[in-house]
């Protein structure tokens, strides 16, 4: 649920923050003090972790605190992150340590410098991803208006600024600031000549505004609209991706800590257990070098444990045999992939299962007793024509194809063939097929069976996988 | 744009002019009193054209001040928003233009001025084209767009913009 936001934030800190650099202005720029990317690092960062300690966050990223605290303080400006500061023993250290203990399982070493009997202000910090939303939202709305405001010389209300107080006028006050001494225009508080604020994005040529200038300024700024929407496609889709899930709440610090120790209290005290339960369960804070996807498994058959479900994970490669009429002139597919061979069977209507056949198809045989007698007459007509069809049509390719595939995989496994094709084929999987595809392609290829008894099996699990998957686009 | 409205005032009235005249008295001192005032609802009261109704008076306790509640028509003058105006340019600075439509102030900013024309200073600051043949000056009549009110209790300001189709110097003095 809060990978889609998380995937918002890393999009965002790509597309804005960049390159960002948090340093005095004076600064000479050499390549030591080039610190652009930390933003990006460090907003990566938090969206592994919930509420984290600022110095936890800095020791993890091994950044000094005073650089991390100036980049937080600017998201905390931008409405990126909320953060708290309180003041605390090492007790309240401690809560604080218990709760991120429940949450990531990473961080006992960041605990060990902890002991200190004196009060501290400590900082936390934490990602606001409902503000997320509104500012990247906000943000993507102020650029197209400004783009398209001047596209079409509509950025009208010309801003004035007094470089001495800094006050700001627009076009509408200027009755007011017309003084009849000079020309200018004067400032109503301190009386300094105010300037004309040039926040146009295409350069101001300026004076010689020929007709030429003015097209190629045009141009610039439609080729900049343009420019904008296919750069930032991504973060608009994941947007609209995000729009309607629910957002993902820590509430601020202490209702936090509060619900992360009674987690370790629900998970009888053993913090060890309450990080394994958390970081399967997918809870933001495991921090991994690189989180896949929100791992969702569900039992079907009361059979499959937890590893089922990551070892689908690295099983997903194999490929699976295609139903017939997902099967199209122009795919490169192996003869067990046609379901060939199993056509043939069929035909002798002697289909027996061997004694390896998983529970799943099992099941589903069973389950389907009454009508496959007259599904498979069906089929079998169908299939027969389908086949026939695609035998003429595929005459010439196949043979080449399927020649120099078997030729490469002679060995019965079929897991590792095609490998770039694979992801084709998940794509076409949705899960109605496969109540007839095992029925249909297992019972007869004996050198095959332990093979697909693995494809059989882990069928739920990685019907589930692809959904979270898909949308995570 | 123009309005003619029913509006209602209450008039105070000195006790001096109570006879004969009194109604007489009465419209002359709504007319001066209303004439030429803006409000921001209504916009600028051009011209009282004529009286609906005049209520009761009251006569105020202690002055002996008597109260009117009158109904007249008026026309009423409000700019708006994308509305095109004529007016005359009264001022021209490196900012822009200040120009009139009747009672109501426009300012023209030089961003709203075409891009070929120029800020010249001098004596006689104006804008001109580079080969010289428009000139914005003061006394200039310019037909603009307005492009913003600015709206308080008693007071309207608007910016325009000449830099559209049909836009710009519609008669210039210089050269008549």
């Amino acid at each position: 649920m809060i990978e889609p936001y998380n995937k918002l934030v890393k999009l965002a800190a790509r597309a804005f923050y960049d390159d960002l650099t948090s340093k005095g202005d004076n600064q000479l720029k050499t390549g030591r003090s080039d610190n652009r990317g930390i933003a990006v690092v460090v907003l990566d960062a938090l969206t592994r972790r919930q509420w984290v300690r600022e110095e936890d966050l800095a020791k993890d990223l091994k950044l000094h605190t005073k650089q991390l605290r100036r980049t937080l303080r600017f998201f905390e400006e931008e409405k990126i992150i909320t953060r708290d500061h309180r003041r605390e023993t090492a007790k309240g250290a401690k809560i604080y340590s218990a709760a991120v203990a429940a949450t990531a399982d990473g961080h006992q070493a960041a605990k060990e410098g902890e002991e200190k009997v004196k009060l501290h202000t400590h900082s936390y910090c934490c990602l606001d991803y409902a503000q997320i939303y509104d500012v990247i939202r906000y943000r993507l709305h102020r650029m197209k208006h400004k783009l398209k405001d001047e596209l079409e010389n509509k950025n009208t209300l010309q801003e004035y600024i007094c470089p001495n107080c800094g006050k700001r006028y627009n076009a509408l006050d200027a009755l007011r600031l017309v003084s009849f001494e000079d020309e200018d225009f004067h400032c109503e508080s301190c009386d300094g000549k105010l300037e004309v604020e040039i926040d146009k994005i295409a350069a101001q040529d300026g004076g010689d505004g020929d007709d030429n200038a003015r097209r190629r300024r045009r141009e610039k700024l439609k080729d900049m609209l343009q420019k904008m929407e296919a750069q930032l496609k991504p973060l608009m889709d994941q947007l609209s991706r995000v729009k309607d899930l629910p957002v993902p709440e820590f509430g601020n610090l202490q209702a936090w800590e509060a619900r992360a120790s009674a987690a370790v209290r629900a998970a009888g005290g053993d913090i060890n257990a309450g990080d394994s339960k958390m970081s399967q369960l997918g809870y933001n804070g495991v921090p991994l070098p690189y989180r896949g996807d929100t791992k969702v498994v569900v039992d079907f058959n009361n059979t499959e444990g937890e590893g089922e479900g990551f070892k689908s994970e690295t099983d997903s490669t194999t490929l699976k045999v295609l139903p017939p009429w997902m099967i199209t002139s122009g795919m490169n597919l192996t003869k067990e992939q046609r379901g060939e061979v199993k056509e043939e069977t069929k035909l002798d209507g002697t289909s027996t299962s061997t004694a390896t056949q998983d529970t799943d198809d099992k099941k589903s045989t069973i389950a389907h007793a009454h009508n496959k007698n007259i599904q498979d007459e069906y089929i079998k007509a169908y299939y027969a024509a389908l086949l026939k069809q695609q035998h003429e049509m595929e005459e010439a390719t196949k043979n080449q194809l399927s020649n120099a595939l078997v030729a490469a995989n002679p060995s019965s496994n079929t897991s590792n063939r095609q490998v770039g094709n694979k992801s084709k084929r998940e794509e076409d999987d949705d899960g109605t097929e496969w109540e007839e595809a095992p029925i249909a392609g297992n019972g007869n290829e004996g050198y095959k069976v332990g093979d697909l008894n693995v494809e059989a099996e882990k069928v739920p699990a990685d019907d589930e996988d692809d959904d979270v998957d898909w949308e995570e686009g | 744009m123009f309005f003619h409205i029913v509006l209602e005032r209450n008039m105070q009235l000195h006790p001096r002019y109570f006879g004969r005249n009194l109604r007489d008295n009465l419209v002359s001192k709504l007319m001066k009193d209303v004439e030429g005032t803006c409000s921001g609802r209504h916009g600028f009261v051009v011209a009282v054209t004529g009286i609906e109704n005049i209520g009761k008076g009251l006569i105020r306790d202690g002055t002996g001040f008597v109260t009117f509640p009158v109904k007249y028509q008026c026309v009423v003058f409000r700019p708006f928003k994308g509305e095109i105006l004529e007016a005359v340019v009264t001022m021209v600075n490196k900012m822009g233009f200040f120009a009139e439509a009747g009672p109501v102030q426009i300012f023209v900013s030089n961003h709203l001025i075409p891009d070929d024309m120029e800020f010249q200073s001098g004596d006689m600051p104006n804008y001109t084209t580079s080969d010289g043949s428009v000139k914005i000056q003061k006394d200039s009549e310019v037909r603009l767009k307005i492009i913003g009110t600015r709206v308080d209790a008693t007071e309207i300001f608007c910016i325009g913009t000449i830099k559209d189709d049909f836009l710009g110097v519609i008669n210039d003095p210089a050269t008549v």
